[in-house]
């Protein structure tokens, strides 16, 4: 009878350290869902419009302001 | 349901991100990319710096003429750049060093002193540079020094890229961008292209420009920033021609390249170049695209530019 309860408490134990676990590692949050961005568009003669990307973009391309190797 | 990951941090004088393309179910395996990527980027930094006195780069350059072993890092690196030299005719030249510690940028950019510049004693151009890949060693010519500033971010850009794709296998796509120097591969969390944006250099915060890349690399180069010297009249981008600071040139150059590597050396040789000789030069290159953004007047796409509207985006409204 002693072996059962050792085994159930074990049983409960084990769950309770996966719970803790579970609770406290919580997955990495992507980012939120990305809005569509305007842009305007200069045409032939000067003549602007406006367009609408389905994304903004996931990164910028620029002269970078410091420089390592 | 695929989302973007992203993570940003500090490294090679700049600010980094990486992004994986990746389910909900696959957090393990991003969080492996994600930090495989930045551990290539140190360990890159870490052999291609020349601020880093102990980097590999460094102790090569402080050999005066003798052999020295280096990782296989600077050794692939120092091939790429031997290769553009020869592939650019010598515009782009990674042992200008002594020409741009002459000019004044003989340390790290933010700790830079205003002092004039000074002539680069017995520089000249194309020194040679040997490499043992057998034995992992290198030597310089006595006297010249290398500079891989203008390979070595996308150099290390395509190896995290490379390292997260081999982290997380079954990842739709990922990202890797150093400061501007930016590599893609697969697909973006929408399914589609990566959008890149030109960030305008006469308009702060604003974007000039949207690319589309399914893969490869784009990388901007120019003298908007990174000015010092007597009322910031000098720049990083020295004419190996002459070993100064370039008087002709664009404000900044983007390239679109299949590889980071050729991103970056294209944009660094063709900001030197005026804008008859960088449309020739895209001409005779299939393979890279640009934008050629002037002092004044519009900014002029060269190549098969992948825009994704018709024409230039000129303001981009929040």
């Amino acid at each position: 009878m002693q072996r059962v309860w050792v085994v159930v408490l074990s049983v409960w134990a084990m769950l309770a350290i996966v719970a803790v676990l579970a609770w406290s590692s919580r997955p990495s949050q992507p980012l939120p869902a990305a809005s569509a961005q305007t842009v305007i568009v200069k045409g032939h003669g000067g003549k602007q419009r406006l367009v609408v990307l389905k994304a903004p973009a996931h990164a910028t391309t620029a002269t970078s302001a410091a420089v390592h190797g | 349901m695929t989302a973007l990951h992203r993570t940003e941090w500090r490294a090679v004088g700049t600010t980094c991100a990486a992004a994986v393309t990746a389910g909900q179910e696959d957090e393990r395996e991003v969080a492996w990319a994600l930090a495989a990527a930045q551990e290539e980027v140190a360990a890159c930094e870490r052999e291609l710096s020349r601020f880093d006195p102990t980097s590999d780069l460094s102790r090569l350059n402080d050999a005066d003429g003798r052999w020295v072993y280096v990782g296989s890092r600077l050794l692939e690196a120092l091939c790429l750049a031997l290769r553009a030299r020869e592939e650019t005719g010598g515009r782009f030249d990674p042992t200008v060093l002594p020409a741009l510690a002459a000019a004044g940028y003989d340390r790290s950019f933010e700790l830079l002193e205003e002092r004039p510049a000074e002539e680069a004693n017995g520089w000249r151009a194309g020194t040679a540079v040997e490499l043992d890949e057998r034995h992992g060693r290198a030597r310089l010519e006595a006297g010249s020094a290398v500079d891989l500033g203008g390979i070595g971010k996308g150099y290390a850009a395509g190896r995290a890229l490379a390292a997260m794709r081999a982290a997380a296998p079954t990842a739709g796509g990922g990202l890797v961008d150093l400061g501007g120097d930016i590599a893609v591969s697969g697909e973006s969390p929408e399914g589609g292209p990566w959008l890149i944006a030109v960030a305008d250099p006469r308009r702060v915060g604003e974007t000039l420009a949207v690319l589309a890349l399914e893969g490869g690399g784009v990388a901007t180069s120019g003298r908007n920033a990174r000015r010092f010297g007597p009322a910031l009249s000098l720049h990083h981008l020295i004419d190996p021609e002459t070993g100064e600071s370039a008087l002709g040139g664009p404000l900044t150059v983007t390239v679109a390249a299949p590889d980071p590597v050729a991103a970056e050396v294209n944009a660094t040789t063709l900001a030197i170049a005026g804008p008859g000789e960088a449309a020739d030069y895209v001409a005779a290159r299939p393979h890279l695209s640009a934008l050629y953004v002037p002092h004044a007047g519009p900014a002029i796409p060269l190549g098969r530019l992948p825009l994704v509207t018709e024409r230039l985006v000129v303001r981009a409204a929040a």
